[in-house]
């Protein structure tokens, strides 16, 4: 096989927030990780697996965040999965007998309900509700190259003004990742691309060779970058940045023009927990009796029409493959232009938010695993690679420094920082310098102020989440949102007073080291170290 | 909406109820901190004790009263060691007295930043309360410094440029001040709107939808057997069972078989059903989905012939 003429990375950001109500029986927002396994993640992992199992040699290249990793790790919310997807293969099965004289809602019924039995043979038997393992393995054979986030997906360019509390999410980020994937990570993935020049020394002390920005972290650094986004740009520090083409982003991401937008696949928002009689669906609905999204749809987008087709799996998979088809065209035509302007081999970073593909995207996963096939199998132009592997073919890369810049609308600080969410940095702010103080005053605390200290930088952490802010400007959830920032508020708080009174309620602590219990590792004299 | 209605149970703490705690409205401190929204626009975020600001008012003359405003004033201080050297140039904002923030439009990318609060009174003497710290707004577009190592024409990098922006090749300078703004920043999906989707805007107009489901419902001897049209149904401790379908335009026969737990007796029950719709759910007259003429009929149908 001659030498590819290129290369494209594919890179999957794979994050929820922590989610976990222990307190309470049901709990409407535990959906988002319960929906994102069954639709994501085992699909990807199916799919990966299958990939390797064939011998089909690929490369990918996926972020997982420590919050992510904390719940798919945790047995409360692995046993209320089972337990939601148990209520689904039961809905599942009342549809296959209440379709039963509609053939096409019929036929996708029993899909829905083979999809949620296997998805639950998969998920119990054979991964024993660990799903990071697969991936860990994945890992181990090659395929996949797992790459570490921030501590709780905390936007890094509005937290600058306590570099302490940067670094330290960056560092448990990396902890994290090494008590999930028993190595260190390679690349990191800024919490939406978020950079601010500077915080790739952060990347560079927890030996970390690469990150990802989007396309005008790289095409604004300075100096100006011969190769565009088209190879790494060396940061000052030493480590490298990657910044996102925006060519092959778009024909996924783009809600007009995207793929995700054809009218052969799968409508979101229609969903028999929306549609149906509300006596039938409410045993599956949450305790308030709201209607949601149970999973099961059955229409297709069709166009612009409330008067929605049903859903043909079958003409849907067509069209996944002939737009995998078609994205391997375009990125040969684009190697084919980027060869000549370069005389050297370009990389082309896509990434994606993981949860796009078989959430939003239900042909997504599909149209991964032939877009992936297509490539080994029907061209020879490129080939898929990590950005590690790109920097060991061509070791001297342009050393500038990137512009500060985000992959969020705008391009910067706009959606974490407007009139909807600015409040929330005054708070975030002091929270992060009383955490240095109080880390800087306890040198050799006590077994129990030592706890103390440790839960107060698990509530800073989970204060600092970039979903709550992102939330509060969608106006979607927003009480949620509210809450969660007013209780971890509350929580730290309370630890801090405690602290400085010295008297530690520890029935108190333990509760709450019960209920956010993520990072049992997590040390407090991170905040102490460095500036 | 949440399903966060109920409250959560209070902590070991009896005298401590976390959700009657309330967010600050400050810390009691004198601090202004800055931060970078993008490369146009910057953002301030303030508090200063009453304390503070008497001290300040104290160093005033009587004549300075009338006319003293709040004020933040912005300093260029690109490159410079503030305030022991002279910034670049200054202007100010007026402030109500009710302000603790304010975005602050600079239009300078590239540019570095410190933003003082203070008192100006009406000759012009400035009282300063509190300096932030310094930020740098991104430089917007493509550097003008060229490494020599790393030499690159303006052709050469507009060639790049095009396809990264996601706008196609041969742009030069003058098609991406347009299109970048457009085209670099502007994903369709941002991240974690995945979880907090907004519903599509709505059709426009008046609409309705109509559908209708056949519960077929009775109870015999518990451990008896009940197939309906071939296919058997849960019967449940009590001997009770139901069975409900979704149902179509026409008629339909309904064959129900009940057999005895010990298969000697056994009844069989046929309803027939006609569903017949007149009127239409939408302008051009269409029936709603499930009686739609282009899906097959009920008796198209053999159970078990699906996938």
């Amino acid at each position: 096989m001659s030498e590819p003429q290129g290369f494209l990375a594919l890179v999957l950001h794979t994050h929820l927030p922590f989610v976990r109500h222990p307190e309470h029986a049901d709990f409407l927002e535990e959906r988002w990780l319960f929906e994102a396994i069954t639709e994501t993640y085992l699909p990807l992992v199916e799919r990966f697996e299958r990939l390797a199992n064939d011998g089909v040699p690929f490369r990918i290249t996926m972020s997982f965040t420590p919050t992510l990793l904390a719940m798919l790790a945790d047995p409360v919310l692995q046993a209320r999965y089972i337990r939601h997807l148990d209520k689904l293969i039961e809905l599942s099965a009342k549809e296959i007998d209440r379709t039963r004289w509609l053939p096409p809602f019929h036929r996708l019924a029993l899909f829905y309900h083979h999809r949620f039995t296997a998805a639950r043979q998969r998920y119990v038997d054979t991964y024993r509700q660990d799903l990071i393992r697969p991936f860990r393995q994945l890992a181990e054979r090659g395929c996949l190259e797992p790459i570490a986030s921030c501590a709780t997906h905390g936007f890094l360019p509005l937290m600058d003004v306590v570099p302490s509390a940067a670094r330290a999410q960056i560092r448990i980020g990396v902890e994290a990742f090494e008590h999930a994937f028993g190595r260190r990570p390679i690349g990191f993935w800024l919490p939406e691309c978020g950079y601010h020049p500077g915080h790739d020394r952060y990347l560079k002390e927890m030996g970390v060779r690469y990150f990802l920005t989007d396309a005008h972290g790289v095409l604004f650094g300075s100096p100006r970058p011969k190769y565009g986004v088209y190879a790494p740009a060396i940061c000052p520090s030493g480590v490298a940045a990657f910044g996102r083409d925006l060519e092959s982003s778009k024909s996924v991401w783009s809600a007009e023009e995207g793929y995700p937008g054809d009218s052969e696949y799968r409508e979101f928002y229609r969903d028999i927990g929306f549609d149906l009689e509300y006596d039938y669906v409410r045993p599956y609905l949450n305790g308030d009796g709201t209607r949601l999204n149970t999973g099961i749809k059955y229409y297709r987008i069709t166009g612009k029409t409330n008067d929605k087709q049903p859903y043909d799996p079958d003409r849907a998979l067509e069209k996944a493959s002939e737009h995998a088809g078609n994205f391997m065209f375009n990125r040969q035509r684009q190697i084919e232009f980027l060869r000549a302007a370069m005389n050297r081999a370009p990389i082309i970073i896509s990434p994606y938010d993981s949860e796009l593909f078989g959430h939003w995207w239900f042909e997504g996963p599909e149209w991964l695993e032939l877009l992936i096939r297509k490539v080994h199998f029907d061209q020879q132009q490129f080939s898929l690679i990590t950005p590690s592997e790109y920097f060991q073919r061509y070791p001297t890369n342009q050393v500038l420094e990137p512009s500060m810049s985000s992959w969020g609308n705008g391009g910067y600080n706009d959606v974490w920082l407007n009139g909807a969410n600015d409040w929330i940095y005054r708070h975030l702010h002091h929270m992060a310098e009383q955490m240095t103080q109080a880390a800087k005053a306890h040198a050799q605390p006590d077994p129990l102020t030592r706890r103390a200290l440790n839960q107060m930088g698990r509530e800073l952490c989970l204060a600092q989440s970039s979903d709550w802010a992102f939330i509060l400007k969608t106006q979607t959830h927003t009480g949620y949102a509210y809450r969660r920032l007013h209780d971890h508020m509350a929580r730290f708080t309370r630890l801090d007073d405690s602290l400085r009174q010295r008297r530690i309620d520890e029935g108190w602590l333990s509760e709450l080291e019960s209920k956010d219990n993520l990072f049992p590792f997590l040390d407090y004299r991170v905040y102490a170290e460095g500036s | 909406m949440s399903s966060w209605s109920a409250a959560s149970p209070g902590p070991g703490d009896q005298a401590w109820n976390e959700s009657q705690f309330s967010i600050p409205a400050g810390y009691g401190e004198d601090r202004i901190v800055l931060l970078v929204k993008d490369p146009w626009w910057l953002y301030a975020y303030w508090e200063v004790q009453p304390s503070t600001e008497r001290a300040a008012r104290g160093q005033l003359l009587p004549q300075d009263i009338p006319g003293l405003q709040s004020v933040l004033r912005i300093y260029d201080v690109t490159g410079i060691d503030f305030p022991a050297q002279p910034a670049h140039r200054s202007f100010d904002i007026g402030l109500s007295g009710l302000a603790t923030n304010w975005y602050i439009q600079t239009n300078a990318p590239g540019r570095e930043f410190i933003v003082e609060l203070g008192l100006l009174t009406a000759g012009g003497r400035f009282l300063l309360l509190v300096r932030s710290n310094r930020v740098m707004a991104p430089w917007f577009g493509p550097s003008d410094i060229i490494d020599e190592n790393w030499l690159t024409t303006d052709e050469d990098y507009w060639k790049l440029f095009g396809p990264a922006a996601g706008i196609g090749v041969g742009s030069s300078p003058s098609a991406w001040a347009k299109l970048a703004p457009q085209h670099l920043f502007s994903p369709g999906w941002s991240s974690g709107s995945l979880w907090a989707p907004n519903r599509p805007a709505a059709i426009k107009g008046f609409w309705c939808r109509v559908n209708t489901d056949l519960i077929i419902h009775g109870a015999t001897e518990p451990r008896s057997t009940v197939v309906v049209q071939g296919q058997s149904v849960a019967v449940r401790k009590d001997g009770s069972f139901s069975l409900r379908l979704a149902l179509p335009e026409g008629t339909q026969a309904v064959t129900i078989d009940v057999t005895s737990p010990d298969g000697r007796s056994s009844r069989t029950v046929t309803p027939v059903i006609t569903l017949a719709w007149t009127g239409a759910l939408s302008p051009d007259g269409a029936k709603p989905n499930p009686q739609r003429s282009d899906m097959p009929r009920p008796q198209d149908l053999t159970p078990g012939s699906l996938p």
